[in-house]
């Protein structure tokens, strides 16, 4: 072969690779880009948000034959990388993505990772849905096409505010520890306004370092002014590592209340009988009484996940499969894969699911009045709902026993 | 006072497992005079061996740390005898420390792969003990971090002081071409030597994994802490990774106490920089350093 003809190929091929294709679909074929942390610190949630998306995509292709979309059937096609849990990797993948025409993203997990991604998105006039950020700064910003499942961080602890005014003896006092991150800070902020709205006073306020070895001298911190309640703020790692100090050092509060950490496997491993009456956050409950189209009820999402996937469900599972629900919601009602025309479905978009009702905030964020989180607390080994009343399965432990009691 | 002792105890504590996790590094950066990236992952594959020990065969993390220790030697030796050495030969001293960066980003996703993501703690019975002194409260699985710290940095300096391989490494570490023109075989030593620092990470990584929750990623934080303890203490001497650990392990810890646990980290890296200006060769200074 000639020398010419091969760079004339190599040109062609090149130019044809540089081409934006702008499309969103191809081939009756609905794919959404993004990267997850499959690697890095961020993994062991970051592989829960991946298989709820894949969850999603799996029963809408193989159960549900595509989705009819302005008289056309769809099938759904993931286009997610490994972000390794680093911002500035999320951020090349996302914009080698934006520059291949992707229009359709699903977000990451944690908040550092989403916050730049989100903006790159948005300046290039994509949308992302995703239920991995909660930062305020992802949804106070003027952005219009990115939408989270969860509410903003600070609006995120009226829920458990009203379950400490219910419980016997009155909360009176707590303290809060938080991981000095884009996340956790706000959410920790917005606890401190919702308990001084409430009249409950915050003994200490916390901020530890995203890497954390010891917290000893915290918790001498805490047996010194000792609080009704302390609420953690910080992410698995630092939970279980809190947890297991305040143990050893027989560190008793009549409530530990930590938002992420006590839902994972990885903790009760860590915790055993300790991890007992320990409360936590979640967005969504297989035993909830949601249902809709799609899975049907929480139970029937439940069922379906794990009869093809192995990682043990937590809600990171379901919420990640409403992100690609609601796309396809919103397309239904737009009837059609424009981005400008999908985005204002979404904006307006309000249906029934199996995770509940899905709406979303002016700034995008997840309604905190339908998608706020519930309060859960393991006993006797299983999770049970404590708040909402609406949806509780068991009434809250309060105060909890001294650890040295635990059984 | 009582809350400054409390503090300082805490210190110490945090600072044996430092120093534990660091005389590895010290160690090869010592004799060979390689900056190994790869430590953390010695440490944290360490932590997964105990594990597996333990979930296995029901081996307290305390018995396992022999033969994490032994297999991590032959890995080290291996290592080093491989790759370690094609690279300083066909390139320089400088180059390992790219293929050790490069080697710790492969080893790290291939623990990933192989244990997976998720976060992994050891627990045995005494994991949730605590021991009373006076006003005083101690975890018992740093106390036991401590213990064992001590124990094998005691070893480490037997070993190097008084067997026929402790002289042999510290000729080779101050006078490679003497030791070599004397009949020592100096990639053998090299490669004795990374086995020793990969034994002595994992086996602290046993420790570790009972200490505080880990996972492949945590290998990061066990790499730069090994490179603060030598900056701080000196290289090349259990003895110097002992104060550097404790050093490092009081800064955190009155850190945490006095100004904010957030605050930390910038502490230990203000002090990093600040030891860097004044005394680089650390507290202790470097023992082989002078006759090279």
């Amino acid at each position: 072969m000639q020398r010419r003809t091969i760079l004339k190929g190599g040109a062609a091929l090149a130019a044809l690779g540089a081409m934006p294709r702008m499309a969103v679909a191809q081939e009756n074929m609905i794919t959404f880009g993004g990267s997850v942390p499959m690697t890095g610190k961020a993994a062991e949630t970051g592989m829960n948000v991946l298989r709820g998306y894949e969850c999603a995509a799996k029963f809408i292709n193989e159960e549900m034959g595509g989705v009819e979309i302005g008289g056309t059937t769809y099938q759904v096609a993931l286009n997610l990388f490994d972000d390794a849990s680093d911002p500035a990797r999320a951020s090349s993948l996302i914009q080698r993505q934006v520059d291949e025409g992707v229009g359709f993203f699903l977000g990451s997990f944690g908040s550092a990772i989403v916050l730049p991604t989100c903006a790159i998105t948005e300046t290039a006039g994509r949308i992302m849905v995703q239920a991995g950020g909660g930062s305020d700064q992802i949804f106070t910003q003027g952005r219009k096409r990115v939408f989270g499942i969860f509410p903003r961080a600070t609006r995120q602890f009226i829920s458990s505010v009203n379950m400490f005014k219910e419980l016997d003896p009155a909360v009176k006092t707590v303290s809060i520890i938080y991981t000095n991150d884009p996340f956790s800070k706000f959410q920790a902020d917005g606890a401190v306004a919702s308990l001084a709205e409430a009249g409950i006073e915050v003994l200490d306020s916390i901020a530890l370092p995203a890497e954390v070895s010891d917290v000893s001298n915290v918790l001498t911190t805490i047996r010194a002014n000792t609080p009704d309640v302390l609420v953690c703020t910080t992410h698995d790692n630092t939970s279980i590592l809190i947890a297991r100090q305040m143990i050893s050092s027989q560190t008793n509060v009549p409530m530990l209340y930590q938002t992420l950490g006590p839902q994972t496997e990885a903790y009760q491993k860590a915790l055993g009988k300790y991890a007992n009456t320990v409360v936590a956050q979640t967005y969504w409950d297989e035993a909830a009484n949601t249902s809709g189209d799609y899975f049907g009820s929480a139970a029937d999402f439940a069922a379906y996940y794990r009869a093809n996937f192995d990682r043990e469900l937590t809600y990171h599972m379901a919420s990640g499969a409403v992100c690609i629900l609601s796309y396809l919601e919103a397309a239904k009602a737009a009837g059609t894969l424009d981005l400008d025309p999908v985005r204002d479905a979404l904006a307006a978009l309000d249906f029934k699911s199996f995770y509940g009702q899905v709406r979303f905030t002016e700034d995008g964020d997840g309604d905190p009045s339908l998608l706020g989180p519930m309060l859960i607390q393991r006993q006797e080994g299983t999770m049970k709902i404590i708040s909402p009343k609406t949806n509780a399965s068991a009434e809250p432990i309060y105060p909890a026993p001294l650890w040295d009691e635990r059984t | 006072m009582t809350l400054f002792l409390q503090t300082t105890l805490n210190g110490l504590m945090l600072g044996g497992i430092y120093a534990l996790a660091a005389v590895g590094f010290s160690l090869i950066f010592g004799v060979i005079g390689i900056v190994n990236l790869t430590h953390g992952v010695f440490v944290i594959a360490g932590a997964y061996l105990a594990l597996l020990f333990y979930t296995e065969l029901g081996l307290d993390p305390l018995l396992s740390m022999l033969p994490v220790g032994a297999l991590l030697f032959a890995v080290g030796w291996v290592y080093q005898r491989t790759i370690i050495d094609w690279a300083i030969s066909r390139a320089s001293v400088e180059a390992s420390l790219v293929v050790t960066f490069g080697m710790a980003m492969i080893l790290r996703n291939l623990l990933q792969l192989w244990f997976g993501p998720d976060v992994q703690t050891i627990t045995p019975f005494y994991s949730f003990f605590s021991i009373s002194l006076g006003p005083f409260r101690v975890d018992m699985v740093r106390l036991v971090a401590l213990g064992s710290s001590m124990v094998l940095l005691l070893g480490l300096t037997l070993l190097l002081a008084r067997t026929h391989f402790g002289r042999a490494m510290r000729a080779v570490a101050q006078q490679p071409l003497a030791a070599a023109l004397s009949g020592l075989n100096v990639k053998r030593i090299h490669a004795m030597t990374f086995g020793v620092s990969a034994a002595l990470a994992g086996a602290s990584g046993a420790i570790i994994g009972i200490v505080q929750p880990f996972s492949a990623a945590s290998e990061v934080a066990w790499t730069l802490n090994a490179f603060m303890v030598v900056v701080l203490g000196g290289v090349g001497s259990p003895a110097g990774a002992l104060v550097g650990g404790l050093l490092l392990g009081l800064i955190n810890s009155y850190t945490a106490q006095y100004f904010g646990p957030a605050l930390t980290q910038a502490a230990m890296f203000l002090v990093l920089v600040l030891m860097l200006l004044l005394r680089p060769t650390g507290l202790l200074g470097n023992p082989y350093g002078e006759s090279r």
